[in-house]
């Protein structure tokens, strides 16, 4: 015991001892315990919101239609970028691609502005 | 025609819903078909230039039967096997590992299960 307790001070785990040795129910020592979450690959991870704009506001420089000057992280994209609702519809194609998820159809028409789209993908776990 | 009754623009409404559906399936479809980039951007603007020829039809029934049309059409051409993100319904990774249900943990006390 002694010896088990020297090397895990050694190797610097951070282990709690077992207040109660004599304890016999489950529910105390499985408090007691190191309990360790599941991985998180499952679960997916958020991106950065400052990156996904960034990549955002890229993808719709890069389109063809449009003035690159003029996009801005609050541009509208019918009412600023002077674009139509096919040509959201091709931004947000764009996007799915460029970030590697599906949106489902009745909320591709909704994102008619790139804040919309950037709190679309920022909350998604599963946005690369 | 041009009496703007509540009736008539919720009906141009779901019109416009449907062709933006429309279009945005079809143009998945077409990167469906045509995989490679260079093959891909001459098909979406043929379909583009099919959308746009009928952009200013202002009779209520044929816009009706020419969404019906291309929804036909779309139908026709839909490709039998099309990429779908992998953790999307319908995709490979789809439910593959699903997270746990709440409250259940791995207790690590290999080695230490008599001395509990």
């Amino acid at each position: 015991m002694a010896a088990r307790n020297a090397l895990l001070k050694y190797m610097r785990v951070n282990v709690r001892p077992l207040q109660s040795p004599g304890a016999g129910s489950l529910g105390v020592s499985l408090s007691q315990l190191i309990r360790r979450h599941f991985s998180e690959e499952v679960k997916g991870s958020f991106l950065d919101k400052f990156e996904v704009t960034d990549r955002v506001t890229n993808v719709v420089k890069n389109f063809q239609k449009l003035d690159p000057s003029k996009v801005t992280p609050d541009a509208h994209f019918q009412n600023d970028l002077g674009l139509e609702s096919l040509d959201t519809l091709e931004i947000v194609m764009a996007l799915e691609e460029e970030f590697g998820f599906e949106i489902p159809d009745n909320e591709a028409e909704k994102i008619n502005c790139i804040n919309l789209a950037v709190k679309f993908i920022a909350s998604h776990p599963q946005a690369k | 025609m041009s009496v703007a009754s509540a009736a008539y623009l919720a009906r141009r409404a779901a019109q416009k819903e449907r062709v933006r559906i429309l279009y945005r399936r079809a143009l998945k479809d077409t990167l469906n078909w045509a995989v490679h980039r260079h093959l891909f951007y001459p098909d979406a603007d043929a379909l583009r230039e099919k959308f746009e020829a009928n952009r200013h039809v202002d009779n209520i029934e044929t816009i009706d039967r020419m969404v019906a049309a291309g929804e036909a059409t779309y139908n026709k051409w839909r490709h039998p096997d099309p990429y779908i993100v992998p953790w999307a319904p319908g995709g490979s990774k789809f439910c593959r590992n699903p997270p746990p249900p709440q409250g259940i943990e791995i207790i690590y006390n290999y080695g230490r299960e008599d001395n509990v």
